[in-house]
């Protein structure tokens, strides 16, 4: 055993190392762990022995052979698949969006065309007034405030159509 | 070593009712589902029946399908239970000549005399995978799903643990006890491979 390697911590039992050993030949033993091993196992003729039979035995495990699959498997279940009631679904499962993008998710009054088109207009006016250097402090709210029921609804819109191009783009 | 963007991708076209898309699902799993229902029952017929049986359900209930996890997972779930329940059900032929099978499925004792070849018999590789094969399929059912799962199928244990919904340390556990199980039945039998 060779215990003079600082990173490899103090040397491993014969019984750590046997039971450590399905790890070490899994491969999830940290790098450290890992070398204690491999320098227990050139040393250690009996657990290398071990090592080498478990080893073996992961090797055959590994290699089963693959049986053939009958040729009237798929059959069976292709005539199972409810296809019409997946498609019956489909339009249900498309409309699907976060209710924060739902339409009714904004009050009425804010999604009315007339609100919106007020609020745009008294938005361009106290912006041309304030440009215009009248110097009231309440143009600037007036601006941002004729401008949210537009912006919500705007928004909302460009949400559905992301979510729709990201659908379409993963299927 | 399952592509789950991939998979993701067909599953949605499936629950569009796209029957090409099942018809790749089936290609992609139909043999590991085979494979793993042979080796847990050991019965072709069964195999088949309990293989179309895993796909038919998976198949019949992909809205309920989580996207959040990976199908094969999934899919490797509910055939391992599948073949699980199979083999409770159906007990008594199962029973191992070694020993049997604890209420928690754990418990197995070693009785037989030696009666397998003798060591200095020189086997062909076939004969000793079908020996192992055979060894495996005597496994109490839950250790023979799990060493089907990290040896047949090749996944990590992080994958069966999630297939399994177990703790990652009690996956560890058990694959261990199983390989322990596999070498004494092996020794017992003095199959020497």
């Amino acid at each position: 055993m060779n215990g003079k390697n600082k990173n490899s911590g103090p040397p491993l039992t014969c019984d750590g190392c046997r039971e450590g050993l399905q790890e070490y030949l899994d491969g999830t033993l940290d790098k450290p762990e890992s070398l204690r091993f491999f320098l227990h196992l050139r040393e250690c003729s009996g657990c290398r022995e071990e090592h080498d039979r478990l080893l073996g035995l992961f090797q055959m495990l590994d290699s089963l052979p693959d049986h053939e699959v009958p040729a009237d498997f798929d059959a069976a279940v292709l005539a199972s698949v409810p296809y019409a009631a997946y498609q019956a679904m489909e339009p249900l499962r498309r409309e699907r969006v976060p209710v924060f993008l739902e339409e009714a998710f904004l009050p009425r009054f804010v999604r009315a065309r007339t609100v919106r088109l007020v609020g745009v207009g008294v938005a361009s006016i106290s912006a041309a007034l304030a440009l215009r250097g009248d110097g009231s402090a309440v143009l600037p709210v007036l601006v941002v405030a004729g401008l949210v029921p537009e912006i919500l609804v705007r928004l909302q819109g460009l949400g559905r159509r992301a979510l729709e191009s990201m659908g379409r783009a993963e299927s | 070593m399952f592509d789950r963007h991939q998979d993701l991708k067909t599953i949605r076209r499936c629950k569009r009712g796209e029957e090409a898309a099942f018809k790749e699902i089936l290609e992609r799993y139909r043999g590991a589902i085979y494979n793993l229902c042979y080796r847990m029952t050991r019965n072709s017929e069964d195999a088949r029946d309990l293989g179309q049986e895993v796909f038919i359900k998976v198949f019949s209930l992909l809205d309920r399908f989580d996207e959040n996890y990976a199908f094969s997972s999934w899919l490797f779930r509910i055939g391992t239970n599948h073949c699980i329940d199979h083999l409770r059900r159906n007990r008594l032929r199962f029973l191992s000549l070694d020993g049997g099978v604890g209420p928690d499925g754990e418990e197995y004792e070693f009785q037989l005399p030696d009666t397998g070849p003798g060591p200095d018999t020189v086997l062909q590789r076939k004969e000793a995978l079908e020996r192992l094969e055979e060894v495996i399929s005597d496994l109490p059912p839950h250790y023979r799903a799990i060493t089907l799962l990290r040896h047949d199928q090749e996944l990590s244990y992080e994958e069966i643990a999630e297939i399994l919904q177990l703790p990652l340390g009690t996956v560890k556990a058990r694959i261990h006890r199983a390989r322990n199980q596999v070498q004494q039945m092996l020794a017992a039998r003095s199959y020497d491979i």
